[in-house]
């Protein structure tokens, strides 16, 4: 047996900078928002002035109705990318499987969005929406469409912002559906085409089949990306017009850092928490309980 | 012929896709060439008559650009450096040292980081950065942005450095090398493809990132690229000609790193799923 291998004091010295930043960031955000989730501390008095309130941020939360609407905006981001990203995603990943020239050139440039700032997408996409000179509304006119102020718009701020999300991230996982279509073996493919399977008839009886569970994982973290999307509504509307874009996350820092209500914005941030795992449980019952893992 | 047709109907689909994709960059760049908001309302797809190239310049200089460039630089680069040293240094303890029980009870507890949703987590943070008076430093991010990329790091390198043949220890020890020996000479040069892949992956979201960076930094000098471009799209409302130039400071470095290294990239953010 090998001593070396088996210095603690060099095991402690290599595990103790990781493990320390890890709790700094990971277990201690946690108990602390749970904690101060019961206070009404405003984030600056001194800490031994903080006041115990029991529930109350809880039930002030849930009986304000702008909470709700920030609920519900979480709920838009999660239907909108179940039921319309999804499918263009499987559709997408299986054309691109089928086809054999410019493979490389479609991977490459529909993963692109993905790895950019949302911030600076969040821009990009503020110009195209622009009212006067922007993108959208040039290529509307073309159709006789007046002017669309899409942005300022309540009827359509909400929309604009999910198809800038879905522009974004929808390559992000096209990337990942490809990647398990092309690890299904050949043969499978090949038998059936030989037995005259159609190339629709393969796509939807063999390939369809083998990556529903690679499908749920892009679920899974579509609702948990849907349950976390702050950045591109503070950077495109910054939750307006009046309130009608507000998604939990910027509630919660408009209460918590711009309003000092520092107490009930960690209640908001725990609401976020749950209704995550409640989202996630209700999938996991209904939808993903019978998936396994398939090995070939 | 009908063959053909048929193979070409994918192909339209996804020229489509491309076009819906790529045109918004194309828009953007062939606005920054423009005089001004006039020259891009009267020909918006198309390229200027004439070059104006001075919204570079004006956007680089004047906009402060160039400060929020260098800050994003330096701090995403040392946050990604650190970020592999300590987590490397981890794998490296918990995968080849002998301490089978407590390194898997460690191992399994950086791994439930990657379940915690890190936006929610925005606040305590917050405090936490206050506390230990780094606010309005850039330390204020360095610091956050490798406790966060800890797990997704760890899961990466231990997942590389286990699969290492364990005589190589076992020669190493022969000749007399110290732990620290094997993992500074040994382990740590095999793991370098591991380790491109987690940098690059670390750096981009680093150079991405705006929450933090626009609530934990206040003082316009420090602040980083993203958060300056909202800043400056704020103020210049009504310039778009030189936002555009603006995007594209932004936007050319990851185009760049993405062209060399775009099989890396996809490799290593398709795998750190839970981040994106």
């Amino acid at each position: 047996m090998n001593k070396a291998m088996k210095n603690p004091t060099v095991f402690i010295l290599f595990v103790l900078p990781a493990v320390m930043l890890f709790l700094m960031f990971f277990i201690y955000p946690i108990f602390s928002s749970l904690y101060f989730s019961f206070t009404s501390w405003n984030g600056v008095a001194k800490l031994d002035k903080i006041k115990y309130i029991g529930i109350d941020n809880f039930t002030k939360a849930l009986g304000q109705d702008r909470f709700w609407v920030a609920v519900k905006n979480n709920a838009y981001f999660i239907l909108f990318s179940v039921f319309l990203q999804v499918p263009v995603i499987v559709i997408f990943s299986l054309l691109i499987a089928h086809v054999k020239k410019l493979k490389g050139l479609y991977k490459t440039a529909i993963f692109l969005p993905s790895i950019m700032s949302t911030a600076v997408i969040g821009i990009l996409w503020g110009f195209i929406y622009e009212p006067d000179i922007g993108l959208l509304n040039k290529i509307l006119s073309f159709f006789g469409i007046g002017k669309i102020y899409w942005l300022s718009d309540n009827t359509y701020a909400m929309l604009s912002i999910l198809i800038t999300n879905a522009w974004q991230w929808t390559g992000y996982y096209i990337i990942m559906v490809l990647a398990a279509i092309l690890s299904i073996p050949k043969e499978l493919e090949e038998a059936a085409a030989i037995d005259g399977a159609t190339a629709y008839q393969r796509a939807t009886r063999i390939v369809l089949p083998l990556i529903t569970p690679i499908i749920s994982v892009v679920v899974m973290l579509s609702i948990a990306g849907a349950m976390k999307a702050a950045d591109i509504v503070i950077v495109m509307t910054n939750g307006g017009p009046a309130g009608s874009t507000e998604v939990m996350a910027t509630y919660m820092i408009r209460y918590a850092i711009t309003s000092f209500k520092y107490g009930y914005g960690n209640s908001i941030a725990v609401l976020i928490f749950i209704f995550t795992l409640i989202v996630t449980l209700i999938y996991q019952l209904l939808v993903a309980r019978r998936n396994e893992r398939i090995e070939y | 012929m009908v063959r053909n047709l048929k193979r070409g109907i994918p192909h339209l689909f996804l020229l489509g896709y491309l076009l819906v994709i790529l045109f918004p960059f194309l828009f953007v760049l062939f606005s920054s060439v423009k005089k001004d908001n006039n020259a891009i309302a009267l020909h918006p797809f198309g390229l200027p008559k004439e070059f104006v190239f001075n919204n570079y310049y004006e956007a680089w200089v004047n906009a402060k650009i160039s400060t929020y460039f260098i800050n994003s630089l330096y701090i995403s680069l040392i946050s990604a450096l650190l970020t592999i040293l300590l987590a490397s240094m981890f794998s490296f303890a918990v995968t080849r040292m002998r301490f089978g029980r407590i390194a898997s009870v460690l191992f399994g507890a950086v791994l439930i980081g990657m379940l915690i949703p890190n936006n929610a987590m925005m606040l305590p943070i917050y405090t936490l950065v206050n506390k230990l008076g780094i606010l309005n430093t850039h330390l204020a991010l360095i610091i956050p942005y490798i406790g966060n990329a800890i797990p997704f790091t760890v899961i990466i390198l231990a997942e590389f450095m286990r699969s290492l043949p364990g005589e190589i220890e076992e020669a190493a020890v022969m000749d007399g090398l110290s732990a620290s020996g094997i993992f500074a000479k040994i382990v740590l040069p095999l793991t370098v493809p591991a380790i491109v892949t987690v940098f690059i992956v670390n750096f981009l979201s680093n150079w991405n990132e705006f929450l933090l960076a626009n609530y934990f930094l206040s003082k316009d000098t420090l602040r980083t690229l993203p958060v300056g471009m909202v800043q400056f799209r704020n103020q210049y409302q009504m310039n778009y000609a030189q936002m555009s130039a603006g995007i594209v400071y932004s936007v050319v470095p990851v185009i760049v790193i993405y062209a060399f290294l775009q099989e890396k990239i996809i490799e290593g953010v398709t795998a750190g799923g839970v981040k994106g």
